[in-house]
């Protein structure tokens, strides 16, 4: 045994060295880039979105905040801030015509005589309507969907989260969101437990989730079919939502990881669009009258979603596919992908964008209502219930910037193109019933740990 | 971590010992699943397989990226991460295959920490090439396993992985006992150093060699030559503050070979070495 009292210079350097390395806080294997076990910065993304549909329909901008902070150990809480202003027009339901039509704008509220009936006023066309208070019309020209041009909408949410470890591998999370609109105020809660095993390459999740909606459409939710020009509106209206996921998530190889997902929603209360409205055609084509729409009170949907996420080297696949239905008779696939690649580098990144979506329509979607026949139980007129053929073509390019800067940016082209959109009846014929859409989102971000 | 690993601790509480085991454990586990080459799923796999692409790794396997550069420099290249690729032609399996100079020269240009490209925290290991934590990550263990398990814990604690080990202080009943296995008879012991407190390392060959045509190749590579290293002691252990340092000061000893021990002395360190 030798003992010397003076340690040599490699000796010293390795004494630093090793200091060094002990006083690294260690951190659990996950994947590199992922959060560590420790206390992280909060980390803010703030974003602003601008979304414009053609033809003079909605568009939209809006900033949006959100906070996340991992408080180690997997304790993350997030905030999010969202502030939406929209604008502009909004289909109103009816069908183009061959002559001039005139609306009011959902506003308006009707006046009534004391005894509670409505006071009406012929209009020069012959017409019985509801006098309305605040009474705003428009006029769409011959040819023309109806667009309702006073269409403003905004919009104020919030949502906080929380999740962290439990009981050995498990995760437990739940999240609140409050949301407020001008005619809507939405509170939704959620919680989940998620179990990893497998060492950790294999992670069954369930979420629970309840919302509650309250509807307030100036001057009352519409009795559903009534006549649109008498305004014949109830109050208020309520909608709750009950849903659940279920959740599998695999790394099936180092670099594939994939997920499968089975969402189950129901429902209930006022499902009906207070500003959907109906053309009501004869037998020649022509509009007799407007019906304000209704569709069944309860709504049960299904989807099961399958993604996967390939990553070869620093290129990042991400290909799903979603199958939904659900008892309004609307069968929808989804097919997207998206890969997003270095380019100039480590610090910029682009990733270009595809899906394609399809759906079926509901049984009790029309183009109009018949003038001639009974009118059936339930009817709609929402181009979102037609069949129709979806493609989103997008781009995102990100750019990392010093101190933990992120700067985004997206650019998204929709294209919506309904299957059916014409009418042989003569007085539709050569219109356009249910016009593509076509729209343009453009959201730039910016991430900032501190 | 593929030998046996025991946690000794001073007391009298059967939940208390229970509990320290379990963290030492635990860490223990955690290391071995992060940075273990033989798991698929470990950093070291990801990098060893990134093809030449950078990989950004977080702050743990940065600090073990930096501590390997540090040992790189400091032993003038003979220690190096990147000496793993080696032990496809040098297998201590007990088939005492030699293999032909040529097939390690072949090798060679695969070799070498001053390849890799380290940015923190990127790191770029060109394709072919592979690294490994392998002479560190035990001793790393020990010393991450102790002072997790020491953390409001008062006692004497032990914490021994495969016969690298450290210790917080010596038990009241006077200082740890610790054998040295003799080269060649396994678990009989030939020494008996006592432990107060740090850590001890030790390197050799009692467990792992190739002996053809009379001659005893180690299991220490020296990646200059991409040879094992001759001359040099049956076995090295030191005792120093930490576990890693003392693995890396008897690893550097038995890369010296002949000089191991004057290398030893020369660096002023306490030292058993078996010949």
């Amino acid at each position: 045994m030798q003992l010397k009292t003076t340690p040599g210079a490699l000796r010293l350097g390795l004494m630093a060295a090793s200091c060094s390395l002990l006083g690294t806080p260690a951190v659990a294997q996950t994947t590199p880039d992922t959060p560590t076990d420790d206390e992280q910065p909060w980390q803010f993304d703030t974003g602003l979105l601008y979304y414009k549909e053609n033809d003079g329909r909605v568009n939209s901008s809006e900033p949006l905040v959100t906070l996340r902070k991992d408080f180690g150990e997997e304790h993350v809480f997030g905030f999010g801030f969202e502030y939406a202003t929209l604008s502009g027009g909004s289909a109103n339901g009816a069908l183009p015509a061959k002559k001039l039509q005139t609306f009011a704008t959902a506003s308006g509220v009707r006046l009534n005589n004391t005894d509670g009936t409505p006071i009406t006023y012929t209009t020069p066309s012959g017409q019985t309507v509801a006098q309305l208070q605040t009474l705003t019309l428009y006029q769409i020209n011959p040819g023309f969907l109806p667009v309702d041009p006073n269409y403003h909408e905004q919009r104020i949410a919030m949502d906080a989260s929380w999740s962290q470890p439990f009981a050995g591998a498990n995760h437990v999370s739940t999240g609140l969101r409050l949301s407020h609109e001008l005619d809507d105020f939405l509170s939704a809660v959620n919680a989940g437990i998620s179990h990893d095993f497998n060492q950790r390459k294999t992670t069954i999740g369930l979420v629970a989730n309840f919302q509650h909606e309250s509807l307030k459409p100036p001057g009352g939710a519409p009795v559903p079919l009534s006549d649109y020009r008498l305004s014949d509106k109830g109050g208020d209206r309520t909608k709750n939502t009950k849903g659940g996921m279920l959740s599998l998530t695999q790394l099936v190889l180092p670099d594939w990881n994939l997920q499968l997902n089975y969402v189950f929603d129901k429902q209930d209360g006022y499902l009906t669009d207070p500003y959907k409205i109906l053309s009501v055609i004869d037998s020649a084509g022509l509009t007799t009258d407007y019906i304000f729409e209704k569709r069944p009170d309860s709504r049960t949907q299904k989807a099961v979603f399958l993604d996967n996420r390939i990553a070869i080297a620093r290129t990042v696949l991400d290909l799903s596919f979603r199958h939904g239905s659900d008892d309004w008779g609307i069968r929808a696939n989804t097919i997207e992908g998206s890969l997003r690649f270095n380019i100039y580098g480590e610090d910029i990144y682009l990733e270009p964008h595809l899906r394609w979506y399809h759906q079926s329509a509901a049984s009790f979607y029309r183009l109009y209502a018949d003038a001639a026949g009974p009118l059936p139980a339930y009817i709609s007129p929402d181009t979102r219930l037609a069949e129709f053929t979806a493609q989103t073509l997008g781009v995102k390019c990100g750019f990392l910037l010093q101190d933990r800067n992120e700067v985004t940016l997206r650019l998204e082209l929709y294209k919506q193109d309904p299957t059916v959109h014409t009418s042989s009846l003569a007085g539709l014929s050569g219109l356009d019933l249910n016009p593509s859409l076509r729209s343009f989102m453009f959201q730039i971000g910016w991430r900032h740990g501190f | 971590m593929a030998s046996p690993c025991e946690v000794l601790i001073e007391t009298a509480d059967a939940a208390t010992a229970a509990r320290i085991g379990g963290i030492a454990a635990g860490e223990a586990a955690r290391i071995e699943r992060k940075f273990s080459r033989y798991r698929v799923d470990s950093v070291v796999t990801l990098l060893n397989e990134s093809r030449g692409r950078p990989v950004a790794v977080d702050d743990e396997t940065a600090a073990l990226i930096a501590f390997a550069k540090h040992c790189h420099e400091l032993s003038g290249g003979a220690f190096d991460v990147t000496s793993g690729v080696l032990r496809k032609l040098w297998r201590f399996d007990g088939t005492n295959r030699v293999p032909s100079a040529a097939e390690v020269e072949a090798l060679r240009p695969l070799i070498g920490f001053g390849r890799l490209t380290w940015t923190p925290p990127r790191l770029t290991v060109p394709e072919g090439m592979e690294i490994d934590f392998g002479g560190i990550g035990k001793e790393y263990a020990v010393d991450r396993a102790l002072a997790l398990a020491t953390q409001g814990f008062a006692g004497a604690v032990l914490v021994n992985f495969g016969g690298d080990l450290a210790a917080n202080r010596a038990p009241a009943t006077g200082p740890w006992a610790v054998g040295v296995e003799r080269p060649g008879t396994d678990r009989e012991a030939r020494l008996v150093l006592d432990l107060k407190g740090g850590g001890l390392a030790t390197s050799g060959d009692t467990r792992r060699f190739i002996e053809r045509d009379g001659v005893r190749y180690g299991h220490i590579l020296d990646v200059r030559t991409g040879w094992p290293v001759q001359g040099a002691p049956r076995s090295v252990t030191v005792a120093a503050g930490t576990c890693v340092e003392a693995g890396l000061l008897a690893t550097l000893a038995m890369l010296e070979g002949a000089g191991a021990e004057e290398f030893l002395e020369g660096q002023g360190v306490t030292h058993w070495c078996l010949r």
